[in-house]
Formats: structure tokens, sequence, C-alpha cells
């Protein structure tokens, strides 16, 4: 069990590795660097001066010692200079990581609110209508791409009936720390959240289905219902215990997932969180911002499938390696 | 002439455990053991599930690989030579599988079955290819019409016909038969083994018959080798297994069929008894101290026992 | 024996026919209604975006005409005009065809790479399997999204080609991954050892012997991974950053409506792309799903 634990972290420490070097290769690749920001305002300064401040940064030095010197600052969390804005990059990051972990937040929990309850009624009432309109919701939701469904939530709740406001993270005309300031971002949160939640649940839905259906023909099961148990004991003692357990384990693959939409979603939404921070910074051609955004997210996404692998290998031991 | 000569098989799998999953362990699977094969007669593999019988035959004809020791074909080494060259003996020695039902494969038909070894080592056209694959079903007793039929539309006994006519089709001296009937019916048993009889006589066939089955190994075999844990414990022709067995692993097996004649009932039991009794009292006389089979040694010309 | 017209007997052989896996598929889409309507819908779509769009240059359909900007639908142009005062219809049909275009494209590629690449992991096993499943273990966890842009923006002379490269780059590996746990199955059943005894060389049995038992999964896959790399191609370029704008795509169409103006008021600009885009990738998975359950006897409706 440990020794599965510390065998799957040893993958991620390689998986880091090569992640942070793909991103430097790109980062090289990228126009621009630290000094862009510096001299975009001040284009007549001369070029000597230029080439002689990029000796000195170190930025004409071999490749592998810039390589330890950018991964050094990273893990010091020194994260580099914005090329276009002249600000460090964390202040941009700053505000904006905690509106996208607020919104990832609120469509895990909506996520769950909704895939949970669907997947045990249509595992408990396999082939009724019910079952099979979940089952057919779990397939739509699956094929459809998420900017577009999240424009027609749009377009329909935030344009058409204006019950939600239709960007932003929160009213700028309320007080910050007040009531109803919580409010109005709880408000500005459910859409984006509910969007990308109602696309989110198709993974538990159909495994916590598939689980109880087979559940219910082990043979404990039987035992139970053989020793006279009430049907409902059968369910909650029996079946979704083993049952509601594995859903846990999707909870890694479901951050990875929720990231990955959002930079769809925030920016279809105007909400300023990282994702829409990553699309703007591309298009002004903020290379330093991209690229300690691509390394956070391919983090988080190493994080999340570890996350998820641990807590599978606990609940369902089957799939251990070892 | 020796068709076939196995000498000191050693097929070893590690076992990789710790941390660093370094090998930590040998499952012997087949450990050091030697015997003869002469063209046309039919050499039994005897002995219980996973005591290394099937290893074996699948190491001769090349689906495992040796870890140590000699195999030699008609005077070629074939565990010296190198891939492309064991291709050459290929058509020599051919095998028939346990299972009829996944050693066919479900999307062929018939024809593209038997087919396959023709279209690896000889170039026919397409006519006369069909020609020789209903001749081999026919031979075989199956109707030359079934050619574009699937697997799935035939019973098992049929299944292993067509396994069977695979293997013949490249005129092959050897065939290693791995429990050739043990997935069939018992009623269809008999059937294919007389079968396999009757084209040993015809096509001058020698047969490596490996199976549990002492009753199938009596009906079929001329000598038998009783295989224990990866090591050969007895060896000789099939009357003196039968009649005069020697070491006490060969005893038990033999003790174990079944004693269909009433008549012979008690007597059969007291030999039981008699042979739990010896195996209790003199094991050391057939194990060493570590509970190794000892080597093969030999008691008259034909004739050899693992003992001390 | 009723067949009188056999006159020799191993010349003229009658096939006995087998009920064939396309059998199986017809029965299954005519019992599921619904995968049925989706599959004729759908064949319609694509042959009227096709046959359709022969008739449209592209450069026609995309110059700008200021005068005509933003018409509402009418009897000339009868879905309106964008920003650009470019017809919306026809748009709409270019764009289908590109976008159905490069996710067949895509899926094709991706197929390719990902089935050669598990046949041989789970095929040979060994270090083969364990190279091969540790890169596809490393893809999975990239920022796939995040990099695909990066590399769109950043290329020099950025064109249809450069993007299906690099898509195929990082989708091919849930591929790769099934197809591996099958063939590693697969191997197991002793038809591959018979084919290896009768001297067939390894890549044959892969190739002719394991993935013809592989093929209905291949499809259902094949068929679902289309819905989502049409998915994820109009995704990006609804952000700008998958076709050129000389290759207009329904997500073109689509990202006109970030301009709230747009949104809100001219909702026949963009709304149409986004319907045909639900459209189409409801009816591919629905037709997949039919297809799934027919290569699954135990699913099987008919």
């Amino acid at each position: 069990m440990f020794k599965f634990i510390l065998r799957r972290s040893l993958i991620a420490i390689p998986q880091l590795f090569l992640l942070s070097i793909l991103i430097f290769l790109l980062a090289q690749a990228m126009p621009g660097d630290a000094l862009s920001g510096r001299f975009i305002n001040n284009p007549n300064l001369d070029p000597a001066y230029q080439s002689e401040l990029r000796d000195k940064l170190g930025l004409n030095d071999p490749l592998p010692q810039q390589y330890a010197r950018w991964i050094g600052n990273l893990v010091q969390g020194e994260l580099g200079m914005s090329y276009v804005h002249n600000v460090k990059v964390e202040t941009m990051l700053e505000s904006r990581i905690a509106n996208t972990f607020w919104l990832g937040l609120a469509t895990l929990i909506l996520t769950y609110l909704i895939a949970i309850p669907l997947g045990v009624i249509a595992g408990r009432w396999p082939d009724t209508y019910t079952d099979k309109f979940i089952v057919t919701y779990s397939y739509v939701s699956f094929s459809i791409p998420i900017f577009v469904f999240a424009l027609i939530m749009l377009y329909i709740f935030g344009f058409t009936l204006g019950w939600f406001p239709t960007g932003g993270s929160v009213d700028v005309r309320v007080e910050p720390g007040s009531w109803d300031w919580y409010l109005s971002k709880l408000h500005h949160l459910l859409l984006p959240a509910l969007s990308s939640a109602l696309l989110a649940t198709t993974s538990t839905i159909q495994y916590l289905r598939n689980e109880i259906i087979d559940t219910k023909l082990k043979d404990f099961v039987k035992t139970a219902r053989a020793k006279g148990t009430p049907e409902r004991k059968v369910y909650s003692r029996h079946i979704f215990r083993n049952s509601l357990l594995p859903v846990a384990a999707f909870l890694g693959y479901d951050i990875v997932f929720i990231l990955g939409g959002s930079i769809f979603i925030e920016q279809i939404f105007s909400y300023p969180g990282l994702g829409q921070l990553f699309v703007d910074s591309i298009t002004q051609r903020d290379f330093a911002v991209v690229n300690v955004l691509v390394m956070l997210y391919g983090f988080l996404s190493i994080l999340g499938t570890l996350l998820s692998d641990i807590i599978l290998s606990i609940v369902d031991p089957r799939i251990r390696i070892d | 002439m020796t068709l076939l000569k196995i000498e000191n098989l050693k097929v070893y799998y590690p076992v990789r455990g710790g941390f660093f999953r370094r090998v930590i362990d040998h499952v012997k699977a087949v450990d050091d053991i030697s015997f003869e094969l002469q063209p046309g007669e039919t050499y039994g593999l005897v002995g219980e599930s996973g005591c290394g019988k099937t290893t074996t035959g699948r190491t001769i004809i090349g689906l495992n690989r040796p870890t140590a020791g000699k195999i030699t074909f008609n005077d070629v080494e074939l565990t010296k030579i190198t891939r492309r060259d064991f291709y050459k003996y290929r058509k020599d020695i051919q095998m028939i599988f346990q299972d009829p039902y996944s050693s066919l494969n479900p999307r062929k038909r018939v024809i593209d079955i038997i087919a396959e070894p023709i279209r690896n080592f000889e170039r026919l056209s397409p006519k006369e290819e069909r020609m020789k694959i209903m001749e081999v079903l026919e031979k075989v007793g199956l109707s030359p019409e079934s050619i574009y039929k699937y697997p799935h539309e035939f019973s098992g006994g049929q299944r292993q016909r067509i396994g069977i006519a695979r293997a013949l089709t490249l005129n092959p001296k050897l065939i290693i038969a791995d429990e050739p009937v043990s997935a069939l019916d018992v009623s269809v048993q008999a059937q294919v083994l007389n079968f396999m009889k009757d084209i040993q006589k015809e096509f001058n066939l020698t047969y490596l018959f490996i199976s549990h089955d002492l009753g199938i190994i009596r009906h079929m075999c001329d000598r038998i080798g009783i295989m224990y844990r990866g090591r050969l414990v007895e060896e000789g022709t099939k009357e003196e297994i039968f009649e005069n067995p020697q070491h006490i692993y060969t005893k038990r097996l033999l003790s174990s069929i079944p004693q269909m004649n009433p008549e012979e009932r008690l007597k059969h039991m007291a030999f039981r008894k008699e042979v739990n009794q010896e195996f209790k009292n003199n094991y050391d006389k057939y194990f060493d101290a570590e509970g190794k089979i000892f080597d093969l040694k030999p008691i008259s010309e034909t004739h050899s026992v693992a003992l001390p | 024996m009723a067949t009188p017209a056999v006159n020799n007997n191993n010349t003229e052989i009658e096939k006995v026919k087998s009920p064939s896996g396309f059998k199986i598929i017809v029965r299954e889409f005519i019992k599921d209604k619904v995968a049925l309507i989706s599959l004729i819908l759908f064949l319609g779509i694509v042959l009227y975006v096709y046959i359709y769009s022969m008739g449209l240059d592209t450069k026609e359909v995309t110059r700008v005409d200021i005068f005509n900007q933003f018409q509402e639908p009418g009897p000339v142009h009868w879905l309106g005009t964008d920003y650009g005062g470019r017809d919306v219809y026809n748009q709409l049909i270019l764009g289908a065809r590109n976008s159905l275009t490069i996710g067949i494209a895509i899926t094709l590629i991706t197929s390719i790479i990902g089935i050669a690449l598990g046949l041989l992991a789970g095929y040979y096993g060994g270090w083969v399997d364990n190279v091969v499943m540790r890169t596809v273990d490393f893809v999975l966890v990239l920022p796939a999204l995040m990099i695909i842009i990066v590399y769109v923006s950043i290329v020099p002379e950025f064109d249809v080609r450069k993007f299906i490269f690099i898509m195929s780059l990082f989708y091919w590996t849930s591929k790769c991954r099934l197809i591996r746990s099958k063939a590693l199955a697969e191997r197991e059943h002793e038809y591959v050892a018979a084919s290896k005894t009768l001297g067939t060389p390894d890549w044959k049995i892969m190739l002719f012997q394991v993935l013809p038992n592989l093929s209905s999964i291949i499809i259902v896959n094949m068929t679902l991974n289309l819905a989502g790399n049409i998915g994820i191609e109009t995704s990006l370029t609804y952000l700008g950053f998958g076709l050129p704008e000389s290759v207009p795509s329904l997500g073109t169409l689509i990202s006109y409506s970030r301009n709230p103006e747009v949104m809100e008021n001219k909702p026949w600009v963009w709304l149409p792309a986004a319907i045909l885009i639900l459209v189409l990738m409801l009816c591919i998975n629905f037709i997949g799903n039919a297809l799934k359950r027919a290569a699954d006897a135990r699913q099987r409706l008919g």
C-alpha cells in the first residue's frame, strides 16, 4: 500500500522535470525575454546597451545554465517580470488565483451535487424512464463542447432572461467585504460553475450507475437480502457504501477536467481568473506570464492525476500495480 | 536415430520484488530435464498441473525461451541457432493446442485458419491452396464445404480437428500435443485420440503428448516421463511405468486412478494405503534434505528413476 | 442437398454466410430509433455540406462587404450577415465542411499513431510497453490545450497542416491506452501462440490476427473521438487559436459572439453554428453508442 503510493509519487518527479524542460524550451522559442517589458516603453534605447544588459542578466548563457537558474527561481517563488506590464508575475496572479480557486470549488461541489444523486437513482432503478433520461443526459453532456454549452447558457440565462450577470467576478459598486459583496461574488460564480459542472458529471454518473448495478448482483448483497434485511437498508448499508467510495477517486481527474475547461469558461463569462489571464497574456504576447501559467496548470494536473491514482489505489485495491 | 533430444533444459522465470523491482528469486518452471524422442514414437509427459510439462512443450516449439540447456532436433541444435534459421525448422515441429476455443481466431474463416501456415511457407495459387485445404479437411473428417465457415459454427471436437488440420498442412515430423482433448467432452475425446493415432501411422508422425490424464497416456504413449515440480521423477516404457512404478510420486499418481472394476476395488484400496504409508515413512528416500527431486538414475536399459 | 448448381465439388462452393458484424450493427440501429435518426441526420448533413460547399469559393464567401454589415436574416441572406457583411449561411456550410474534414483528419492520424503504439505495447509487453505507457502517462498530464495555444501563437506561418500536426501530437494517447489494454488481453489467447508456431511473423500476427479482433472497439472509439476532435478544434478556433482566418470553421462564426453586442442582439451570427455543432456532436455520439452496444453482445438491444 505505502509502497504503491511512494512508487506512484516517484513517477511524478520525472514528469515534473520533463514538464519543466518542455516549458523552458517553449519559452526559448517564444519571442521576447525578461527585458522586453522594460524596453517596450523605450524603443529608442541603444541596442548595444540592450545586449550588454542581456549579457549581465545571463540571457546569452548556455541553455543548461539558463535552465538551472530559471528552475531555481521558480522553486523560490520568483516567477519573473511580465514582458508587457512591467510588474512581477506573482502580483498578476494573486487576485486571479483566488477567483479561479473559488470557481473551481463551486464547480466541484455542483458537479457532485448533480452527479451523485443522478448516478444513485439510475443505478438503483435501471431501465426505467428516469434511468434512460439520466443515461442520455450523461452521453449528451459528454459530447457537447464546453464552450458551446457555456455560450448558450450565457445567452439564455445571462442575456435573454437576465437572471445572472454576464461578466466579471463581483459587482464593483458593492463595498468589498460586506454581505452583499459576498452574495454578489456567489451570484457571479453560479452560472459559470453550473455550466462547467453540468458537463463534468459524465464519468461520475456512469461509474456510479455501473458500480451499483454490479454490486447489486454480488453475493454479499444477496446474503443480506436472504437474511431479510429491508430493501432500504440493503442499499444504504451494503450497496452505496461499496459504490460511493470509488467516486472519491475521481476528484483528481475532475480537478484536471475543470482546470482545462476554465480556459473557456472564464473567457466566455469574462471571469477574471487564471484561464482568462492566460488567453489575455497570449493575445498580448506576454510570454513571461504564459510560461508561469502553463507550468502551474501542468503542475496541478500532475498533482490531480497523482491524487486520483492514490485514492483509487486505496479504495480499489484491484488497480494497485504491486 | 534420435529425432528430438532435450538435454538439461531449464526454464526459469524471475520473481521481482522489493522497492526497485529487482530479481529476488526464480520460479523454476522446468529445472534440468533431459529426454529423447525416437521417430515414430509417442512420448508422454505426465504430471499434475503446474509441474512444467506445458512449459517444456512450449519451449521446444519456441514459444518460451530456455534459461539453459540444449534442444537438438534432427542433429540441429535449436537452442543455438538464430530466429531466422529456426524458421526453417518451424515446418517440422507443430503444435496442437489445449483449448480449441481460443486457439482458433474467431474472426477468421476456416480457409484462412488452415491456409495460414501454407501462406507462410509455400507459394500457391488461390486455387491450389483451396484444393489443398479441402484435402486436409477431408483427411481430418470435416466436410470440405465448410471452408467458409467461422470457428464458432463448429463443435469442440470439430474445432480440435481444424486445429489438427492446421498443424498437418506443413507435413511436420514432430507434433507437440498439449492436452489436446482435455477441453473436449469425454464422448468425443476417444474419437479425437483415435484419429490422432490414425494420422500418426499415415504420416509417420512423432508425438510429444502432454497430459495429466493417465488413462489417455496409457492409451496413446509408448514411453512416458513423469514430471513433478519441474523435474522428471521417472521415465520408462508404458509397461514399466504402469506395471512396475519405482518412484513414490509415480505410485501415488497411479493409485489415484479410480478403479472401475468392483472386484479389484479392495485390492486397489490396499494399494493406496500402502503407497500413502510408504510416502509418510520413506519420504527422505525420494527427496533430498531440501525436498528437491534427485537426478534420474537408470535401473534398466529403458527405465530410470530419480533416486539417490 | 438442395444445391443443384454445384456441379464440381471443389471449384464452385457456395459461400456459407454467418451472421456478420454488419448485420448486427444494422439490427442495432433498427432497434434504436434515436441512433437511426442520428445516423440519417448526420449523413444528410455531411452530404449536404460537402456537396453544397463544392459550389462555394472560400475567397468569395469571406470577402468583406461593409455595406451589408449585420443584415438580419432575410430573403437574400437567409441567415443574415456578420460584421463584415459576409453571408452567414455560406460561412456556416464552409465552416462545417472544414471542421468535419479537419476532425476526420485528426481522428485518422491519432488513430494510426495510437493503434500502432498500443498494439506494439500490448503485444510485446516488457520494456516496449513500459516506454510507450510512460510516454502516454506523461502526455496525458501535460496541459495540452495551453501548449497547443502557445504553439499556435508562436509558430511562424501557421497553417492548417501545422494545426493538425500539433493536435495529433497530443490526442493519440487515450486510444493508445485502450488498444494496449485490449491487445494485452488478446495476446493471451492461444491463437496468437498458434500463429507463432505456424511461422507467422510478429507484425503479421499483430496486423492480421490481433487487430481484426479489436476492430469493433476501434470503430466505436474513432466515432466518439471524431466528436471530441471537432469539439476541440472549434473550441480553439473560438478562442482564436485554431484554424487560421483563411479557413473558416464553425468556431470562427461562434467566436464573433465574443463581442457582447453580437452575443446579445445579433444571435443569427453565432447561434446557428453553435446549434449545428450541438447537433453534429449529439448525432455522432448516439451513433457511437449504438455501435458500442453492437460490439458488446451483453448490451445489444436487438
